[in-house]
């Protein structure tokens, strides 16, 4: 009985101080607990959501991809030139195709060249930045149009659309990572790449897998941000990998590969997302927010380091 | 065997072809930069150069007045380098130690950050040569100061908002990054104006950091706690603005409330020519850029010329749209 709760305890660490922090945040303020409100929240973080999902795979084969911020940037730009005419179709897939550019080359000189992608995505961090730049002339690209736009504030049956957007990637990625050959080689390769090879894992093509979908799936946040900020920034995005990263650290996936799935990143990423907005909601200064935001950060993932270690203990005993 | 190991091996010869072009082209684009400066630095000398490092050339603002500099430049016949300090005050010295070494006649600074900058300052005035910082200030005095007092700006947005709400009613500020100069001064101003008002209330000041999809959220957010009771937005600036004015226009409550911003930019421009923001306060940066360069050339014709010019800030509304295409 008392395995089992500890065993529950840990795999729900995470959840449990999410409800804990609705139940505080509910407490201290009479518009939190809202329908409204939690649609809110859910669009707030589907960005940083969809960017979390994406790098989920790349951490979990060991590696980091710092470039997603700029990537976002690069293909929000792309996108909004491209639907400053009509149509929708072609601006989603452009920025897409400029994310999947960008991860297929860190993928390749990863796993190809051998590099530490530190250093691979850290220079395509100023690469993209740089092309977004040049792009759009230095100037955010405005006058999309209004289809376009609705990506980032329409909504279906009530559900805002970049909150369906996360949904439907997510689910996709829950399905790759664990129900597929692909998936399971992920976690093979993050664990020990050695092993995997030796086991006739092709480790070139699974971080190439892992590096492009992270970029695809960052073309796709650019294209979200753009139709909702309506204009292609090229300036947009700047830190958003550490959040993305945080967001899957958060919920559970190590930074050093083979442990971690979808399902933890997205309560990461909600859990974000319910400090920035409870904060704001109880008009903590922001000076204040920025200690509060770190101190639970820090907290949760010392929490869930805590009870996975007593967890592993118990098994073992 | 032997043909599957060939394929392979012709498979990453391949590769390394591609690698090696990618690299060469790269090279090679390298190569075109530096020949282009050099070339640059030879002509100066027999010409006036002016060296100009600016804080960041992905900013709207920064590149209009680079603009309006170049431009300048142009009908004067100067030679201007510009160099892109790119946020970091560090690279801004280092670009104003290689101004003095190529001997340029004046050096333009559009500082990075107020003291942080500041040994630039010292630096081109030890070495003799004037130095004319634009925009914004540094905590030891140039030769000249071209720009504008921020806390004007502040000034203006609030004194707008308190006249549209008849010296009544509940605001939000939305600030810039916290401790920039720009978003203390503007806090400032608007400010002073506060207490001229004792019946306009803050109900919330937060920053988003000068963005607009954080804008948007933080709008939101706002929204939710405070509803109906928001009359008036002041946003430090217009990326700001444009965001709380994205957030209001999907709750539908951008009728009932105020929202406007700093800077003018082509985007907060359009949406007060189409009724949508309400106003927004006007930097010049063309005036900015092409008095700098007024200002460097009289210096070099040992002139008399101004050591402070302040361009003032204009207000911006639907009726005055016009005058700024």
């Amino acid at each position: 009985m008392k395995f089992k709760f500890s065993e529950n305890l840990a795999r729900y660490g995470l959840v449990i101080i999410l409800v804990l922090l609705c139940v505080v945040l509910s407490l201290a303020s009479e518009n939190f607990f809202t329908v409204q409100n939690l649609l809110i929240v859910a669009r707030q973080i589907s960005i940083n959501g969809i960017l979390a999902v994406g790098v989920t795979y790349v951490l979990l084969t060991g590696g980091v991809d710092l470039s997603l911020g700029s990537v976002v940037a690069l293909s929000g730009v792309v996108a909004a030139l491209s639907a400053r005419q009509q149509g929708v179709i072609i601006p989603i897939f452009t920025g897409i195709f400029a994310g999947v550019l960008c991860g297929f080359i860190n993928g390749f000189v990863v796993a190809k060249g051998r590099v530490a992608p530190f250093i691979v995505t850290l220079g395509m961090m100023t690469i993209a930045r740089g092309f977004a730049l040049v792009i759009s002339g230095g100037k955010p690209v405005s006058g999309l149009n209004s289809r376009f736009i609705s990506i980032g504030s329409g909504d279906l049956f009530g559900i805002p659309n970049p909150v369906l957007i996360l949904l439907a990637i997510a689910l996709l990625s829950a399905v790759i990572l664990k129900y597929t050959g692909t998936g399971r080689h992920i976690y093979a390769v993050g664990d020990s790449e050695l092993a995997a090879r030796v086991c006739g894992i092709n480790v070139v093509r699974i971080k190439l897998f892992a590096y492009t979908i992270c970029g695809a799936f960052a073309g796709l946040a650019g294209v979200v941000l753009a139709a909702r900020i309506t204009t292609g920034q090229p300036n947009a995005g700047i830190a958003y990998e550490l959040d993305a990263i945080a967001a899957a650290v958060i919920g559970g996936t190590s930074l050093s590969g083979g442990v971690g799935g979808v399902g933890g990143t997205i309560l990461g990423a909600l859990l974000m997302g319910l400090i920035n907005n409870g904060l704001d909601l109880l008009n903590i200064s922001s000076y204040y927010q920025q200690i509060i935001k770190g101190l639970i950060i820090v907290g949760a993932v010392w929490m869930d380091c805590a009870t996975n270690k007593w967890r592993i203990f118990q098994m073992q005993k | 065997m032997a043909n599957f190991s060939n394929a392979k091996i012709d498979r990453v010869m391949k590769i390394k072809i591609v690698l090696f072009l990618v690299v060469i082209s790269m090279v090679c684009s390298v190569c075109i930069g530096c020949k282009k400066s050099e070339v640059e630095l030879y002509d100066n000398k027999k010409q006036i150069t002016i060296g100009a490092t600016l804080l960041n050339m992905s900013s709207e603002f920064i590149v209009m007045l680079n603009n309006a500099m170049q431009e300048k430049a142009k009908e004067s016949g100067i030679k201007l380098i510009v160099n892109d300090a790119q946020r970091n005050p560090e690279k801004q010295v280092q670009q104003v130690e290689s101004f003095i070494a190529q001997s340029v006649d004046v050096i333009i600074l559009n500082p990075c950050e107020v003291d942080a900058s500041s040994p630039a300052v010292v630096k081109a005035k030890k070495a003799g040569i004037p130095i004319i910082n634009v925009n914004s200030e540094t905590r030891d005095e140039p030769t000249a100061f071209v720009g504008s007092r921020d806390e004007e700006s502040g000034k203006i947005a609030l004194e707008y908002i308190a006249k549209r709400l008849n010296g009544k009613g509940n605001i939000v500020i939305m600030q810039g990054f916290m401790g920039q100069a720009a978003q203390i001064k503007r806090d400032e101003g608007a400010k002073e104006v506060l207490k001229k008002y004792p019946e306009i209330k803050v109900l919330a000041q937060q920053t988003a950091e000068w963005d607009r999809a954080k804008a948007i959220s933080l709008m939101e957010n706002w929204i939710q706690s405070y509803g109906n009771k928001i009359n008036a937005v002041f946003a430090q600036n217009d990326e700001m603005a444009m965001g709380a004015l994205l957030a209001l226009e999907q709750a539908k409550m951008k009728n009932s409330v105020i929202v406007v911003g700093i800077d003018a930019i082509a985007d907060a421009l359009k949406a007060v020519k189409d009724g949508r923001l309400d106003a927004t306060v006007f930097q010049d940066a063309k005036a900015q850029g092409r008095t700098a360069i007024e200002i460097a050339l009289k210096m070099i014709k040992k002139e008399q010329y101004q050591k402070e010019t302040y361009i003032p800030f204009r207000l911006v509304t639907k009726d005055n749209i016009e005058e700024f295409k």
